[in-house]
């Protein structure tokens, strides 16, 4: 089943006067399960393309469907809704939000969907001890190393069990070790879980845990390959 | 959402308090101090309204007031012509209906004393009835109420003070030697001199009346009444009334006739009630003393009947069964044509237009301090929101909506509103509450005005309790600091969410 669908997927920005092409035509399509790498140099339009798949922006042109939901048929608020539901994301600077406890934080997305708050609880936890963080649900933020932060966030996206997360140069901000630690365990989710991993990155680490990597310049698919 | 969701939002904006504590401190202080001085000025003044309109009603007007028609088109005129007859068929009416009756007919003139003149509005009233209605004939601060049929007066205190008639409380060296001079032997010049001594010794008087001396405050009322004895046969308290009776011509022309008047009397006693108007230049003296050519040529006349509740409550104001419409009513077919009856607001202009300026004024100062902490918990959220861009963009990146963005926001922003609400409606009440019970003692400014400044009242302006508006203030408070929050959110809003989470 595809998760993700583009096609022709464009996006302009208009910078001082002038119009700068992030995206210009993308075709992709990313089936349930899928653990994959959008790859490219700075400003091959990696970052777009997965701001533009979790419908935090919208295209210049093209269509992007998420589980056969076609984006721009839908108001703000029901993509709100939507990523509410669906997307989860992981960013290279984890934001987190730092008055409340690493448990508090994998819960908001729960709280959202209107889960009861002690069921909401009961999952963080688990979810915080699938990321082996356990022990450190009351801890803030600013208590937690970048790893932790990293690990709470993944947890955060994956607790309310999406079809698709979405993860922004997720190990940018990490050691390589932290960041192989990071990779372990967001591939052990995809496989425990069946949940599709999209990554956008220019880390060869990345890339090569990723079962698929698209690579991207200047806004189009240079070359894919999936292993 | 749930409201549990809904809970753990409002925690969350909670715990955004906890950021800048000082900032929000800083914040609530300004809304809490909006909040206590507008239950301070709130409580004041009602609390003045009342007294000032209780004391309207049992010191100077009564429930409302039967006139003619004529006389009340230009009643600040006194224009006594507009008398009328045949008022006691009247009176009965009301008196089957439960009502008392005190009629009045009110007349100005110049008063002189030995030591001076004074213009002055004299009330004559019927002795027996007039308390009925009234409560100042009891309100005397020396001497005694006029007696029936004689040609007694009781004077407003700050009137006798002027005119130098009834017993100086604070008379200087030059006075006492004037009122030791009244008696009539040594023993009752030692008994004069005996009841005055030095000012109490408090520096600031000390420094303001070094010369003055004061009556002893252990004086019997039997030596009072010794002294205005000695006093009054000196002559002190006689006076002279000096007036024009206007009387409309007898052969139906319409004509007004005047006719120069004297009067001689004597003052018996000086008022000095809570309402400053029966204080001031003011005098009271028996109806039944000027009916004939000797005093006003009345021939019966009034020029109005005072109407209150038999047996009404000083504390209460009139009720429905006390409004003009009531009084009419009671006495039906009764009231002849020409004669009109007015409740007791229509006669009190001066502190209508005195409260309603201080109200209006009040509340504008109270209105721009509201502004003023509006745009501080404004300014404090805009900033807090400005800096929380980045987290903003993710928690719309999570699923939430732009309304449940707005909402985190404005709880937050009531929040502070809450707490400074609650810590101004506690300051507020805990300044309202020695103004309720003690209040504040205006009494040198209202004798330097002489009483006239629209408000009924005169030493001490006590606060009164309105839990309504306490309330009120603090919703109204919360409500605003919430307010504050939308714009800047809004705003936040207006950014995409991708530009939100790359802010710094």
């Amino acid at each position: 089943m595809k998760v993700v669908e583009t096609a022709g997927l464009s996006k302009d920005y208009s910078l001082n006067g002038i119009t700068v092409s992030a995206l210009r035509g993308v075709s992709l399509a990313f089936e349930s399960g899928e653990f994959a790498a959008v790859a490219g140099p700075s400003g091959s339009g990696k970052s777009t393309f997965l701001h533009l798949v979790g419908c935090l922006d919208a295209p210049s042109a093209g269509s992007v469907s998420i589980a056969g939901t076609d984006v721009a048929s839908l108001s703000r608020r029901e993509l709100a809704l939507l990523r509410r539901g669906s997307i989860g994301f992981v960013f290279q600077a984890y934001n987190l939000i730092p008055v409340l406890s690493a448990a508090e934080n994998v819960s908001l997305p729960l709280t959202l969907l209107g889960v009861p708050a002690a069921e909401a609880r009961e999952r963080a936890g688990r979810a915080l001890e699938e990321v082996g963080l356990a022990e450190l649900g009351k801890r803030r933020p600013k208590e937690m190393s970048g790893g932790q932060q990293q690990r709470v966030a993944i947890a955060r996206a994956l607790v309310k069990k999406p079809a698709l997360i979405l993860a922004d140069e997720p190990t940018a901000n990490l050691d390589s070790k932290t960041g192989r630690e990071i990779l372990e365990l967001m591939l052990a989710l995809n496989r425990s879980e069946g949940t599709t991993f999209i990554f956008s990155t220019h880390d060869a680490m990345v890339m090569e845990y990723a079962r698929r990597l698209v690579l991207l310049r200047d806004g189009l698919v240079e070359t894919e390959r999936t292993r | 959402m749930s409201a549990a969701g809904a809970r753990d939002i409002a925690a969350m904006a909670l715990r955004n308090l906890s950021r800048h504590k000082a900032k929000t401190a800083i914040t609530a202080v300004a809304v809490a101090v909006s909040v206590s001085l507008y239950i301070f000025m709130d409580g004041w003044l009602l609390g003045m309204n009342l007294d000032s309109r209780r004391n309207i009603v049992s010191y100077e007007i009564g429930a409302a007031k039967v006139q003619a028609a004529a006389y009340f088109e230009k009643k600040d005129e006194l224009p006594m012509h507009e008398s009328f007859a045949g008022w006691k068929p009247l009176a009965e009416s009301l008196e089957r209906a439960g009502y008392a009756v005190a009629p009045r007919f009110v007349f100005s003139g110049t008063l002189y004393s030995r030591s001076g003149s004074a213009p002055l509005v004299i009330d004559a009233v019927d002795v027996g009835l007039e308390g009925r209605v009234l409560r100042y004939p009891s309100s005397l601060e020396a001497g005694r109420f006029p007696a029936p049929g004689r040609l007694e007066l009781a004077i407003g205190s700050m009137a006798a003070e002027k005119l130098r008639v009834g017993i100086p409380s604070r008379p200087t060296p030059e006075e006492l030697e004037e009122l030791a001079g009244a008696a009539r032997d040594a023993e009752e010049e030692a008994f004069v001199r005996g009841l005055y001594g030095p000012a109490p010794e408090d520096e600031a008087a000390a420094a303001l009346e070094a010369r003055k001396l004061a009556l002893k405050p252990g004086a019997s009322e039997a030596e009072l009444a010794r002294l205005w004895e000695i006093l009054s046969a000196s002559g002190r308290m006689d006076v002279r009334i000096s007036t024009v009776i206007d009387q409309k011509a007898e052969d139906g022309s319409g004509r007004i006739l005047h006719v120069n008047q004297l009067i001689d009397a004597s003052v018996v006693g000086v008022i000095n009630s809570p309402n400053p108007k029966t204080n001031g230049n003011v005098a009271f003296m028996p109806l039944d003393s000027l009916q004939d050519e000797a005093g006003l040529m009345l021939g019966g006349k009034v020029t109005e009947l005072l109407v209150r509740r038999s047996g009404a409550s000083d504390a209460e104001l009139p009720g429905r069964d006390e409004s003009a419409a009531a009084v009419r009513e009671a006495l039906g077919p009764a009231l002849p044509p020409g004669l009109e009856v007015h409740g007791w607001l229509d006669y009190v202009d001066d502190y209508i237009a005195a409260s309603r300026g201080d109200q209006v004024s009040t509340r504008i100062m109270i209105l721009m301090l509201f502004v003023l902490s509006f745009i501080g918990i404004a300014n404090t959220m805009l900033m807090a929101i400005l800096e929380r861009t980045k987290e903003t963009g993710m928690l719309r990146a999570l699923g939430m909506t732009d309304g449940q963005v707005v909402a985190a926001y404005m709880i937050e922003a009531a929040c502070i509103g809450a707490m400074g609400s609650l810590a101004g409606i506690a300051i507020g009440c805990l300044i309202n509450v020695p103004m309720v019970a003690h209040g504040l003692d205006y009494s040198a400014m209202a004798e330097q005005i002489g009483g006239d400044y629209g408000y009924r009242i005169t030493a001490l302006f006590r606060s009164a309790w309105n839990p309504p508006v306490i309330v009120l203030s603090g919703i109204v408070a919360t409500a605003l600091s919430a307010a504050a929050a939308l714009l800047p959110s809004l705003r936040a809003l207006r950014m995409p969410v991708t530009e939100s989470l790359r802010f710094e």
